[in-house]
């Protein structure tokens, strides 16, 4: 097996899955289109600049989801039973807990890009070049959509968090 | 929010990356002290930031992970011919090789018209030979005598069989 694909698939599963997660909401679907996109990294893995695996790998997750989102007839935008295996605790991890899966859902309702572009950059801690390459979009467009998803997240947050 | 609604989202984006400098931080908060709107939204780009603090980077399932590092193993590249591996390519040169080498080591075979010519073109060889070896025996006879000529015609029949049966030998 090649090092350089092992190394990858050390350092980038984590990010690929949690993009796959947050675009489709759906655990199985979300491990397909994962591995679908390392099959791709696996037959590219010669042609691809080692400096920008990161980037590619990440574009070609998010494509794949969308794609699967298309291609879905009953597609509903949210789904309840999203991310629901959290471990219950004390009284004030309970809330904490209450508040991430809040976020979680928040974010999972946000349209496209803006979904995406939180996911990469507030979850994943992208920076806004390697976002911008990710999503195919300049900086400007990326500062400015990102605001508006940050905007929309702080608006929920404050009817629920009055 | 006032007319400065665009500087004080970008700073408020600033705020929630973490790159709010102390002089943009000390400009907003001036603003806010008048604009409750902005303070509202400096108050919410905080919790959201705290809270976005909290959620990170999922843990992709074990199953998943045995499912990329399968993948290679999975997905190996199959050759275009498997004919053309060395063990088969080995194998496919040796055929003409032998062909050729057992083709070298048969005897030339004539065709049957061409059997049947030389039978022929023999019988009529032969049929010359007796008449040739009776015309002799009679001038050996008339000249030299009744013992030579049977010696000479005797060696020539006995020369005439021999041929015969090696023909007979290479028909069989």
């Amino acid at each position: 097996m090649s090092k350089s694909y092992r190394q990858w698939v050390k350092e980038y599963q984590d990010q690929a899955w949690t993009v796959a997660r947050y675009i489709l909401k759906d655990a199985g679907e979300a491990q397909d289109a994962t591995q679908e996109a390392f099959v791709k990294l696996w037959h590219n893995r010669d042609n691809i600049d080692p400096e920008r695996v990161q980037s590619w790998l990440m574009k070609v997750t998010r494509n794949g989801c969308l794609d699967r989102l298309r291609r879905r007839r009953d597609y509903v935008e949210f789904d309840e039973s999203y991310m629901t295996a959290e471990v219950s605790g004390p009284m004030q991890d309970v809330a904490a807990s209450e508040t991430r899966e809040w976020l979680k859902r928040a974010i999972g309702s946000l349209q496209e890009p803006y979904r995406s572009l939180v996911v990469l950059r507030d979850v994943n801690q992208h920076s806004y070049e390697e976002v911008a390459t990710m999503l195919e979009l300049n900086l400007a467009q990326v500062k400015t959509y990102l605001h508006r998803a940050r905007k929309q997240l702080r608006e929920q947050l404050a009817e629920v968090r009055p | 929010m006032n007319a400065h609604e665009d500087k004080w989202e970008e700073l408020i984006n600033s705020l929630m990356d973490g790159e709010l400098s102390g002089p943009d931080a000390d400009l907003l908060k001036a603003a806010a002290a008048d604009d409750r709107q902005l303070a509202r939204a400096i108050i919410e780009a905080h919790q959201l930031r705290q809270v976005m603090a909290a959620i990170r980077v999922e843990r992709a399932p074990h199953s998943l992970r045995k499912g990329l590092l399968a993948i290679p193993r999975q997905h190996r590249p199959r050759p275009a011919f498997r004919l053309l591996q060395p063990r088969w390519a080995m194998a496919l040169a040796a055929i003409p090789l032998t062909l050729i080498a057992v083709s070298l080591m048969q005897p030339d075979q004539p065709s049957a018209s061409e059997i049947a010519k030389a039978r022929q073109e023999l019988a009529i060889a032969f049929a010359c030979l007796d008449k040739a070896a009776a015309i002799t025996g009679r001038e050996i006879e008339s000249n030299v005598g009744q013992t030579m000529a049977d010696a000479v015609t005797n060696s020539v029949g006995r020369a005439i069989k021999s041929q015969n049966s090696d023909l007979k030998e290479n028909k069989a």
